[in-house]
């Protein structure tokens, strides 16, 4: 089955396209290397695998050919003509980018001819591209830009310029995250083919032909994607820009701190553009277990949140009820005699979303201290059967990037698509290029792909578990080599958790054991917050449901904002303590507010669904009195009396390093086992299943706002407005 | 564009290597195909009616499957079919029949591409009949007069390839030629000629018309394809070829229609005697279309190789005004470099012949141009056509045909320096070869043509504007 | 001893300054010691500092002690040369209150060493 123009179909499936993944190839995938051809470029000799296009067999010897409509991770359009080159034989220069090498093949990147052809096409490049580049937002990192002056004539001749002019071109309006100056464009297609091949919405082509070509989307309409943003990174002009970083900085004025993206479970690597103390930007950062180069929108442009409705003071609540801003020293005191006075057993910790590693050890520590065993975070997972003693039963154990190995993905309660946006991609791109299928159980939502729907009902995953479905899914998941199940974690709550959870335990045993290579995983949990696995990994309970039972008279909440933990559910005298970096829900319930910093504003350790360490570094400041949250809990320690053994962040994760070393080996992933025993000790639970399983996120709107941060931030309400109004639009 | 764009072929031959081990150049070096001597001649054409081929190119008798009958098409073709691949693609090859779309592609050789082991894809044979070249006419007075000899030539190119069905892509303005086309498919299915067991040779065989939309790039073979399956009309990348990866990914064959015409014929009186016109390499007989500044423009068939000018003064009733009022002529379609009046008197209508001259043959779509002629003006609006119909896919076609319609426009009315001729001959020289496809070559080619044999009346026109208006801005600028 | 006779070396290969040796270096930066010791009651009286005579002398004290590791004679001699400035500016008024009582450093806080310190600080 090809999913795909079949133009095209060759040249994705080319060796050399599924290159990067044969370092993780499974047992049964493993091939017969074909012979290596030798070709020379510039006279260097060079072994490649036949199938490899010039231009990749030149970059393996360190040569760079330019490109504008190439892209590794799109498919060949070839229609820039930037990447011509003189090959040993051939009357006129072919295109590097489409040419498969062939045996003995000379290749000549700095030739006369190469040279000249280069500069032909990027003459008539910029034969019509307005040379608007002071007022342009790409200017700085635009590749038109830099090839021009690395390959470009050195003078103009365009002397039409003076009689006709240049080609204008209408903007579009796709939305607002990105605008558009089409005028700019110069139809290398990137955008139209990200669209198409990995966001999965067709809604981008071009129009007219000749110089009357439009890149577009035909009737006015937004581009309805979660990873809209991609294409902003994609244009190598200015085409396509970031709408609500336009006119903001200059490239060479920002610096650039590698960090890591908390809101959403994966992770993504990012790269977090800062001026005078200010994040203006968020960029991918390539990673090929995770992100490779792509963002969500979310991640990208709630950065925005940063800046507004931030706690910057530490504030008590006066005697009318109402918090005013106080000094640390007050607030600190106040909370530390709060702490004191309470019994131990009345003492309660909630962690949020986006509390991170440090921050949950020292609090962890903290309460344990006062004599509390009360830590608890805000999304649930069972605790009945193995619960989470055992590591396997609450990660992504596939991994990220091999669940592209995989040739059948069953998804159970989640909504991929929204919960991660970036494991959706992975998922459509081995949807796409390879045979995979995938099957839903979970109400029926827009994947970008199509899958088949089993039903809704919790009882189907009991079927498919003990063998007594006669679906087809139940079929492709007997039959599949590499089976994935994935099992949206917000599926765990209701009371039939455990039984759901120790079902798909069973169910992916099942798989397992017929397995022909026993170290594919097939068992997922895809948690939904950047918090959670490394909460459970320190030993917070999940959920709060118990805990609020006991009435507790002291709350400590740190960045606890999903609205779990509410003023009624709490005894009528009940201290709630809050720490965070948003004044969100939390925030208003809170008798004392501790302003924490934001994940660009610490160096901060987040484990993600998969399992995996890793670090913020710190971008920006805090804003006025804001302080590293581990920080804040330590200070707090000495106050009460129980003044916890760390002073600096090497201390902190010794500490982390003792309670788990998983914490701080930063960028590994650890594979885990005990599946069998998390399946054993969960036979019990598995009683009947009668509920329906339903996701929060549903459709495009539901996406943007989901954690404190996105809520606060403008652009993403902006988005849901225009989603909406997306949606009532006839087109 | 039913072929001048299919000459992308040539552009591509070193490509050929992966496909099989060929030693072919179409300029000057011997090449393989051709066994047969032919015999030496020196006077070409004219054609006796015998030996013609269209007998009913002018629609005077009855185009329908009697009349095809009556003119010996559908005879003995079971007996070619079940001859067999081998038989069918060799007479080919013994023909020295080359495409006539424009690119002069052997068409034997081009078969014989298709006859790899099967991978279990099916194959199919397509016929380029997106007529749209300026100038040309040939294909649609086969369409509309002669269809039968179309529809026999799918069955017999058909089984010499082993394709399963033929797609029939024919230029959405040509709607009686569709029409008659269709009624001749028809009348072959009814007749049991096509379709399960066609003419009882136990091959099943079915042709599909697919109308276009009027774009000239359509007659690209891989923008064909393309059209075909449904996507905007833009060329594919190459490698892979079509016989590799072409109509729905299955190898596919792109003919033009005379091509694919003449195959019956040269089936059943044998490749030998095709090949016995025209000089060798060149063989064959050729419909060549006459317009322009002629007394009897028509459409006409004759042996290859036979002197341009005889053939005008022959069939075309001469030039209007006499020979001596001749300007220039475009030898081969509009993607042709102009050809003047000197090199007119000698020059051969073959391949060769016209590679000589730097021209080309082209689809020998003959625009004639008497010196009443705006060569300058007739160049440009050829521009202007190139510039409408790029597809706007790659760089070099989009941006720099529609510079040259720029510049040349203004040379037109001599604003210009003369400077800009070189200029504008070095842009030409930008675009041809660096495309995807072949259009960017055809609308390069007549401005170099322009430049090579008129640049005395640029130069002439440049002066005349600046003594009435003072010197040309683009003067001051350059 | 041995540190004498690196400075006579020193000596040997850069141009003096003033004096020619380290006795007269000394010499020279008792005379200024002197000077300023002698003109401390009219420092406290001229500007009306919050600050006794004894304040002052500790403070002198404290200026001389904090250079008493020099030993290049050049420095000793441009230190004291300062010295004489700093004396003579005080000597004419052209120094104001704040300039005397700045040598008390007032404004100046001390930085924390505790963590509870540096986190009220705000500073790492």
């Amino acid at each position: 089955m090809l999913r795909q123009p079949l133009s095209r179909a060759l040249a994705l499936t080319s060796p050399v396209r599924a290159a990067p993944l044969t370092a993780r190839r499974f047992a049964d995938q493993v091939q017969a290397q074909p012979e290596k051809v030798e070709v020379f470029i510039d006279d260097q000799p060079v072994h490649v695998v036949p199938g490899t296009t010039v231009l990749q067999a030149a970059a393996q010897v360190g040569v760079e050919i330019p490109r504008f409509c190439y892209h590794e991770r799109l498919a060949v359009a070839g229609n820039c003509r930037m990447c011509l080159v003189e090959v040993e034989k051939s009357p006129k220069p072919v295109a590097a980018c489409a040419m498969p090498v062939m045996k003995g093949m000379r290749v000549k990147t700095n030739s006369d001819l190469t040279r000249k052809a280069r500069e032909g096409v990027m003459e008539f490049l910029l034969v019509n591209h307005p040379l608007d580049c002071p007022i342009c937002d790409q200017g700085g990192e635009c590749d038109l830009q830099d090839q021009s002056m690395a390959f470009g004539s050195d003078k103009s001749r365009f002397t039409d310029i003076h009689f006709s002019g240049k080609r204008a071109v209408e903007d579009k309006d796709v939305g607002p995250l990105i605008k558009t100056i089409m005028t700019r464009c110069i139809h290398c297609t990137r955008c139209i083919r990200f669209a198409s091949e990995v966001a999965g919405v067709d809604d981008f082509g071009t129009t007219g032909r000749g110089t009357d070509m439009q890149v577009g989307t035909y009737v006015e309409k937004m581009f309805l994607s979660e990873l809209s943003g991609n294409i902003i990174d994609l244009c190598p002009v200015g085409a396509l820009t970031s709408k609500p970083y336009s006119f903001a900085a200059r490239p060479w004025e920002t610096r650039r701190v590698d960090s890591v993206d908390v809101l959403d479970p994966l992770g993504s690597n990012i790269v977090v553009a800062t001026r005078t103390n200010e994040v203006l930007r968020i960029l991918p950062r390539t990673n090929e277990e995770i992100n490779e180069e792509w963002l969500a929108d979310k991640s990208r442009f709630a950065c925005d949140g940063l800046k507004r409705q931030r706690l910057v003071s530490p504030m008590l609540v006066d005697s009318r009820g109402n918090l005013t801003p106080v000094d640390w020293e007050d607030a600190i005191v106040a909370t530390a005699r709060a702490l004191r006075d309470c019994p131990p057993d009345k003492l309660l910790a909630v962690a949020g979303d986006l509390a991170d590693a440090e921050s949950l050890v020292a609090l962890k520590d903290l309460v344990n201290k006062l004599g509390s065993e009360n830590t608890c975070t805000e999304q649930y997972f069972p605790l009945e059967g193995a619960g989470i003693d055992l590591r396997s039963s609450y990660l992504l154990n596939t991994k990220i990037a091999n669940v592209e190995d995989a040739d059948f993905v069953l998804l159970i309660g989640t909504n991929v698509r929204f919960e991660a946006p970036l494991l959706n991609a992975r998922i459509r791109k081995s949807f796409i290029h390879k045979e995979t299928d995938v099957a839903l159980v979970g109400p029926k939502v827009d994947l970008t792909y199509e899958y088949m729907h089993a039903g809704d009902s919790a009882s189907i995953v009991k079927d498919l578990a003990t063998g007594t479905s006669s679906h087809a899914v139940a079929r492709r998941l007997e039959q599949a080599k590499r089976p994935v199940v994935i099992l949206g974690a917000e599926q765990l709550r209701g009371p039939e958790g455990a039984a759901l959870l120790a079902y798909t335990q069973q169910l992916a045993l099942k798989l397992h054991d017929k397995l022909a290579d026993k170290s594919w995983k097939v068992l997922n949990v895809l948690q939904r917050t950047a918090s959670q696995v490394a909460a459970l990994d320190i030993g917070y309970k999940p959920g709060v449901g118990g805990a609020l039972q006991g009435g507790p008279r002291v709350v400590y909440l740190l960045g606890a904002d999903s609205g779990v933990v509410t003023r009624e559910a709490l005894p009528k005298d009940a201290f709630v303590i809050y720490q965070g970096h948003h004044g969100d829900v939390g925030a208003q319930i809170a008798d004392v507010v501790l302003p924490g910093a934001a994940y660009t504003e610490k160096r901060a350790t987040y484990v993600n669904a998969e399992g995996r360490a890793q670090q913020t570094l710190l971008a920006v400041s805090p804003p006025g009195k804001a302080r590293d949250d581990w920080k804040i809990i330590r200070a707090l320690s000495e106050v009460v009396g129980e003044r916890l053994p760390y002073d600096n962040l090497d201390e902190v994760r010794a500490r982390m390093s003792e309670i788990s070393p998983a914490l701080v080996a930063y960028g590994d992933v650890q594979d885990n086992n005990y599946f069998a025993q998390a399946t054993a000790l969960a036979q019990s639970l598995q009683k009947s299943l009668s509920g329906k399983l339903d996701v929060k996120l549903k459709q495009l709107e539901d996406y943007f706002m989901t954690d404190p941060i996105s809520r606060a931030s403008p652009t993403m309400a902006k988005c849901i407005q225009a989603v909406i109004k997306q949606k009532q639009s006839p087109y | 564009m039913a072929g001048a764009l299919t000459r992308v072929i040539q552009g591509t031959k070193p490509h050929l290597g992966i496909i099989g081990p060929l030693a072919i150049n179409v300029n000057n070096v011997p090449v393989r195909f051709q066994q047969t001597q032919a015999p030496s001649k020196d006077k070409y054409g004219p054609l006796a009616d015998s030996d013609r081929v269209f007998t009913n190119l002018y629609g005077r008798h009855e185009w329908r499957l009697k009349g095809a009958l009556a003119r010996g098409d559908w005879y003995l073709t079971k007996e070619i079919l079940l001859k067999g691949t081998d038989w069918i693609v060799n007479e080919m090859k013994t023909s020295g029949l080359r495409g006539r779309g424009g690119a002069g592609f052997p068409t034997g050789m081009k078969w014989s591409f298709m006859n790899k082991p099967s991978d279990g894809r099916p194959k199919y044979l397509v016929v380029n009949a997106d007529e749209g070249e300026p100038g040309t006419c040939k294909d649609r007075e086969i369409m509309r007069h002669d269809p039968h000899k179309l529809v026999e030539g799918c069955l017999i190119a058909g089984r010499a390839m082993g394709a399963q069905a033929a797609y029939i892509y024919i230029r959405g303005e040509f709607y009686n030629e569709a029409s008659n086309l269709q009624v001749a498919i028809a009348e072959a299915y009814q007749a049991g000629l096509i379709g399960k067991n066609s003419c009882g040779s136990g091959y099943d065989f079915d042709i599909f018309v697919h109308r276009g939309a009027g774009a000239y790039i359509c007659g690209e073979e891989t923008a064909l394809i393309e059209s075909i399956e449904g996507k905007q009309g833009k060329p594919r990348l190459k490698p892979p070829f079509p016989a590799d990866v072409g109509l729905f990914g299955c190898p596919t064959t792109v003919n033009n229609v005379e091509t694919i015409a003449v195959a019956p014929t040269i089936c059943r009186r044998g490749g030998k005697w095709f090949a016995s016109f025209g000089r060798q390499r060149n063989s064959g007989t050729k419909l060549f279309n006459i317009s322009g500044h002629v007394n009897t423009p028509c459409t006409v068939e004759e042996e290859m190789s036979i002197p341009l000018k005889e053939l005008i003064e022959r069939h075309a009733g001469g030039v209007t005004g006499g020979w001596d009022n001749l300007l220039a002529i475009i030898p081969g379609g509009s993607s042709t470099p102009l050809i003047p009046k000197n090199v007119c008197e000698t020059v051969l209508m073959d391949f060769d012949g016209l590679v000589a001259a730097q021209t080309s043959l082209g689809t020998a779509a003959i625009i004639v141009m008497d010196k009443s002629t705006d060569i300058v003006k007739a160049i440009a609006r050829l521009i202007m056509f190139y510039k409408h119909e790029s597809c706007g896919q790659c760089t070099p076609c989009r941006e720099g045909v529609s510079w040259m319609n720029k510049i040349i426009y203004r040379f037109v009315d001599g604003n210009a320096s003369p400077k800009e001729i070189d200029m504008l001959w070095e842009i030409s020289k930008q675009i041809e070869g660096h495309t995807i496809c072949a259009l960017g070559d055809g609308a390069a080619w007549p401005v170099q043509g322009l430049i090579r044999h008129f640049r005395p009346e640029l130069e002439r026109r440049m002066q005349e504007y600046s003594a009435a208006h003072g010197p040309s801005k683009a003067e001051r600028l350059y | 001893m041995a540190a004498r006779e690196t400075v006579k070396s020193a000596c040997k290969n850069v141009r003096p300054l003033v004096s020619a040796d380290f006795c007269e270096a000394r010499r020279r930066a008792l005379g200024l010691y002197r000077a300023i010791y002698r003109y401390i009651p009219y420092i406290v009286k001229h500007f009306d500092i919050p600050k006794s005579e004894e304040d002052c002398r500790w403070k002198l004290r404290e200026y001389f002690y904090r250079n008493a590791c020099v030993t290049d004679i050049r420095v000793i001699d441009m230190l004291v040369i300062k010295g004489y400035m700093e004396l003579k500016e005080m000597k004419h008024m052209w120094q104001q209150k704040g300039h005397v009582m700045a040598h008390w450093n007032p404004t100046l806080e001390p930085k924390p060493y505790d963590f509870i310190g540096k986190f009220l600080e705000g500073i790492d």
